[in-house]
């Protein structure tokens, strides 16, 4: 899990960036990059277009420094800006469904990983049938589940701050949650 | 009992069971129902196999890339900075001389004043002609003589 330490830190050093300290940007940045990466890449599945998004994140983050105000937990605004930023590249690429999609790519990247701990060439195969079931499943979830699944399982995100990411009530927030995992759980049981 | 199907807080609740962050009378509890409920079991086995979905680094130039195009940015909006406040004093001044420049075309050349002038000025001319010529008309007349 990826678990995003002192929020009200992160407050103060957009506001040091607000006043032009530079340095504090940059500690923001070290601190937020991967989780933001990381959930981009979730929610798109390809590692490019993950990280062009999260330039893109960054970016407006940067742009906003000047009317940044604290009313929120830093990390609730800034993945309410991440999700928005893959929300319309979804939606984008839905609408040009049948460009190729890098995935492969990533399957040999993620294989190499697993290649530390030397499995045979059948553990191999079942682990990228698994893991390409497991990203299937996500992926055919609606693209709000999906990001509610992904902040709440990946980045440790509580109903609150997801309602706050996506605009939601914490009650609509839960039983979205719960619906997500159900569907998970009905597409993935054959791998239980 | 705790289900986790028939619980509001029930993904929240397998969160805090998977990492054991619930107390222990609740991870007890949890731990023999998720055994016994064939539902909340598949809930559980969803949550490890999520675990799964490994990520890839970030890529090494990620930071290098975000400043150059915050530097670009930064450059674009400085020239347009300048450029307002070059602008800036030189545009009510252009606006001003527009300005001059368009009442004179309209008023001098066609002006009734200056007409009347041009006009006054044309009849002197032309009476100190007339002049001349009655100082020059007795000459004349002798040198006919």
């Amino acid at each position: 899990m990826e678990a995003v330490a002192a929020p009200e830190r992160d407050a103060q050093l957009m506001l040091r960036v607000r006043e032009g300290d530079h340095s504090s940007f940059g500690m923001l940045l070290e601190r937020h990059r991967g989780p933001v990466v990381h959930f981009l890449y979730r929610m798109v599945q390809n590692q490019a277009v993950s990280e062009e998004l999260a330039q893109e994140v960054f970016l407006r983050v940067y742009r906003s420094r000047e009317t940044y105000e604290p009313t929120a937990k830093f990390t609730t605004w800034l993945f309410r800006i991440a999700t928005h930023v893959a929300l319309n590249s979804i939606r984008d690429c839905k609408k040009e469904k049948g460009h190729e999609s890098l995935d492969e790519e990533m399957l040999d990247g993620t294989e190499r990983q697993v290649a530390d701990r030397q499995p045979t060439v059948e553990q191999e195969m079942v682990h990228e049938v698994k893991l390409r079931e497991v990203r299937q499943a996500i992926e055919a979830l609606p693209a709000k589940q999906r990001a509610a699944v992904l902040m709440h399982k990946y980045e440790s995100l509580d109903y609150a701050q997801i309602a706050g990411v996506l605009g939601c009530s914490e009650s609509a927030i839960k039983s979205l949650l719960f619906r997500a995992y159900e569907t998970l759980r009905d597409r993935l049981a054959h791998m239980a | 009992m705790i289900c986790l199907s028939k619980n509001e807080q029930g993904a929240e609740l397998l969160a805090g069971y998977l990492s054991k962050a619930l107390d222990a009378p609740r991870m007890t509890e949890l731990g023999r129902h998720i055994q016994e409920c064939a539902d909340c079991r598949g809930l559980a086995s969803v949550w490890e196999r999520l675990d799964e979905f490994a990520v890839p680094e970030v890529s090494p130039g990620f930071d290098a890339r975000l400043y150059a195009r915050i530097a670009s940015e930064e450059a674009r909006a400085s020239l347009s900075s300048w450029r307002h406040w070059l602008w800036r004093p030189v545009a009510p001044l252009a606006a001003a001389a527009a300005v001059v420049t368009l009442v004179l075309f309209l008023h001098v050349p066609g002006s009734p004043d200056s007409a009347k002038q041009a006009s006054k000025a044309e009849i002197e001319q032309v009476a100190q002609a007339v002049d001349d010529l009655d100082l020059l008309t007795p000459l004349a007349d002798t040198r006919d003589k």
